[in-house]
């Protein structure tokens, strides 16, 4: 993986040399991305964790991290999960497990993730999420410190997230030789809040009817930014975005010509290379404009206050709590993009997502919105059927007009 | 005396002493098999059985009246059966225990702040004044129901009360679903028998989530089997008595929930794949010549588990057999040839 990730870097950065005008904001997001992979694969004060973990607070103590389920990501989008997934059932675990989880632990076994110095989990998105963490703590033999996410957002449940970041900043000092200074960390919850407002100009541009956005330009942004979350990185990718969109809005540019219909995701991507979302746009004018994750529910955070805000923005995040939350975001984020459909992948494995499937659908039809609920696990090709997939979009894209 | 009004819970987290106290009966909702299969429309087929029976009998009305129902936070497809019962059964009342996943001195804090939370609230359900005596009367009547359902268990395992484990597991089903005074009349004039050895049983420790069903622990013993321990959350794990000398008793409670034999969903982070130590030694505890694990499916607390508790098993030369369950008899009957096989190599 480490090479895969200098390949990415060396290859946009030459690119970016030769010619300026390469320099486009998918461009810019891939490189800051695979130099974080860079970072990760070159094992030096690196912790694993979950997925709402405070990582501008991490990069603020000079800690590479990252929740694992990205390298899940990765491992798929490169066509390699496969081996790994063969390894974790072998070492047995069952592939009725979230396939991301079951690919991290295959290459933890293969010696295909770095050994981290220390590990983070967090009790949402998933009771999967915090399983693996622990497994990876006991495989690699490192200290793990659990992040208890409260269900609700209230006073007490903020102050007591908040309480458990303060201790886990003490954890990771611990455990990686780098202390918090506080002057540091106020600096990047200003580079947090600044990238946090451009992105909300982002969501607001890809909104416009056409959208500026094709189908895989956000795919996995919302989840995957987080991590650059507290550097220049974010500010610069999320200003990137928003002036090519800004630019293409203003000309009434749609990211694909001719956009005809307008498409939720919820919740995941499917990680490999596949042919559906290709097809939805060349057979059908049918874009992605929306994915679930890409919004913000959650203000600033105020620098003098960073843990309070940080437990917030953790709290807030449509997977943790009520199914009712998750629906009443859902039904905004289509109304505000004009969306004429969703499409549900209902990732095989994800408890957390695919058991609200009934409920998402029933919700999103009371606003006129069909939901097309698919059986796919998200990062294991085996299960995979494309041509039974393509008929069942097919007809829902028909069905949509 | 007056039938009490029922108070639902699903999960052994819940603590049954503050429902008692508040003048309820607790009732657990179990899974049953009676009840047509349709959660799956709702929820998703890849749920846990144990989750989607339950909400097939809120579907399907086999859920008695209730005065509240208490929810754990305590693993996915919960929160996913919370979502889908207030969308059936929209009427019912909600209590939320919201269980961190991990122990230390925060954690005791916040949930007990919950358990306070839902004292006050089963109180202003049944009008009743706010007394921590009741509560105290309560625990004690809880721990007199742990302590004669583990007297119990050995002398039903070992024959020495008659009708196997099977009757066993039939108590604590009916334990887990009236209210303590009925279950104490009836548990209290049982007779205290030592238990006897079985010479003509292996000894077996049983570990899992949810195993209601009573014809299932006879077939283990129609196998050969003597349960010389289990630890299911429908079993011994709802009941293990509320220990600690905190004067106040929603602290007590608090770290009952915090301490008591945890379900998979629980660990202490500092000591990662625990579960598999404290198995093993439980099994060995009570010298048993094998384990046998019955997790349910789609149950990724377990699921999720199981490898480290194989190997670690592997590593102490511990026979070990899982089986993957959906609540079903049917699911159980197809695994008889494993579980018959297991015990004939302990033999
Ligand atoms: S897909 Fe679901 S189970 Fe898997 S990591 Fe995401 S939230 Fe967790
Ligand atoms: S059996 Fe497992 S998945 Fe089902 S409710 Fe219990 S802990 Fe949750």
């Amino acid at each position: 993986m480490k090479q895969y990730f200098d390949t990415i870097v060396s290859g946009i950065e030459a690119k970016i040399a030769a010619d300026p005008m390469e320099k486009t904001p998918r461009k810019l997001y891939a490189l800051e991305i695979s130099r974080l992979g860079h970072r990760l694969y070159s094992g030096e004060g690196v912790a694993w964790c979950g997925i709402v973990a405070p990582f501008d607070l991490l990069s603020a103590m000079g800690v590479t991290s990252c929740f694992v389920e990205f390298i899940g990501a990765m491992l798929a989008s490169t066509g390699i999960a496969g081996e790994f997934l063969e390894e974790a059932e072998h070492i047995g675990f069952t592939s009725d497990i979230c396939g991301y989880h079951r690919s991290i632990m295959g290459a933890a076994n293969k010696g295909a993730m770095p050994e981290p110095d220390c590990l983070i989990a967090t009790t949402t998105p998933c009771s999967g999420g915090v399983a693996v963490m622990e497994n990876l703590a006991r495989h690699f033999k490192k200290k793990l410190f659990v992040l208890n996410i409260p269900r609700q957002m209230s006073k007490s449940s903020v102050a007591y997230l908040a309480g458990q970041i303060r201790q886990m900043a003490g954890f990771v000092a611990a455990h990686t030789g780098k202390p918090l200074d506080e002057e540091r960390l106020k600096e990047a919850v200003i580079k947090t809040n600044e990238a946090r407002a451009v992105l909300e100009e982002v969501y607001e541009l890809a909104s416009s009817v056409p959208s500026p956005v094709n189908s895989r330009m956000l795919a996995n942004f919302g989840i995957v930014i987080t991590l650059l979350l507290g550097t220049d990185a974010a500010v610069t990718v999320t200003k990137a975005f928003r002036d090519d969109f800004a630019q293409k809005v203003a000309t009434k540019t749609g990211g694909v010509p001719n956009e005809k219909t307008r498409l939720l995701w919820i919740q995941n991507r499917i990680q490999f290379k596949n042919p559906l979302v290709d097809m939805l746009e060349k057979q059908f004018g049918a874009v992605v404009v929306i994915d679930e994750l890409n919004s913000i529910t959650w203000d600033a955070i105020d620098p003098d206050d960073p843990y309070t805000g940080m437990a917030e923005r953790a709290i807030s995040i449509p997977f943790n709590g009520d199914g009712s939350r998750r629906i009443e975001n859902l039904k905004k984020l289509a109304k505000k993009y004009k969306v004429d459909g969703a499409i549900n992948p209902c990732n095989w494995g994800c408890r957390q997502g695919s058991g609200a499937r009934g409920l998402i659908s029933e919700g999103l039809k009371e606003i006129g919105v069909p939901v097309l609920n698919l059986e796919v696990d998200c990062v294991d090709t085996r299960s995979f059927s494309e041509g039974q997939l393509r008929t069942r979009i097919e007809a829902f894209v028909e069905m949509l007009g | 005396m007056k039938n009490k009004e029922k108070i639902g819970f699903m999960c052994a987290y819940t603590p049954l002493a503050l429902i008692d106290a508040a003048g309820y009966a607790p009732y657990r909702i179990l899974p049953s098999e009676a009840c047509e299969d349709r959660a799956g429309h709702l929820l998703h087929d890849n749920l846990c059985p144990n989750i989607k029976k339950i909400l097939d009998r809120a579907l399907a009305g086999d859920v008695p009246d209730l005065a509240g129902v208490v929810f754990v936070n305590s693993c996915d497809a919960m929160r996913r059966l919370a979502d889908a019962w207030q969308h059936v059964r929209k009427d019912d009342r909600i209590i939320w225990i919201d269980l961190p996943s991990s122990i230390d001195a925060m954690a005791h804090a916040y949930v007990q702040g919950q358990v306070e939370q839902m004292g006050r609230t089963l109180l202003s359900w049944s009008g009743s004044p706010m007394d921590p005596m009741a509560v105290e009367k309560s625990i004690t009547s809880f721990n007199r129901i742990c302590a004669h359902l583990s007297e119990l268990a050995p002398a039903f395992a070992s024959g020495a009360i008659p009708g196997g484990y099977a009757a066993m597991q039939a108590l604590y089903n009916k334990a887990s679903t009236r209210d303590f005074t009925t279950t104490l009349e009836e548990i209290e004039p049982m007779p205290g028998k030592t238990p006897a050895p079985k010479h003509d049983a292996v000894p077996v420790y049983l570990f899992g989530n949810v195993l209601p069903d009573p014809k299932a622990f006879d077939m283990f013993e129609s196998c050969g089997a003597m349960i010389a321990d289990a630890d299911f959350c429908t079993g011994s794990r709802l009941f293990s008595p509320v220990t600690g000398g905190q004067k106040d008793v929603y602290s007590r409670l608090t770290s009952h929930l915090m301490t008591k034999p945890q379900c998979a969903r629980s660990f202490d982070p500092a000591l990662p794949g625990e579960i598999a130590k404290t198995t093993l030694s439980r099994a060995r505890a009570v010298n048993a010549a094998g384990v046998i694990g019955h997790v349910i499916k789609f149950c990724d607390p377990y699921l999720e588990r199981l490898p480290g508790i194989r190997e670690h098993f592997k590593k102490n030369n511990m026979p070990l057999l899982i089986l993957e369950g959906d609540c079903t008899l049917r699911s159980m009957g197809q695994q008889r040839t494993r579980i018959e096989a297991f015990i004939e190599m302990l033999m």
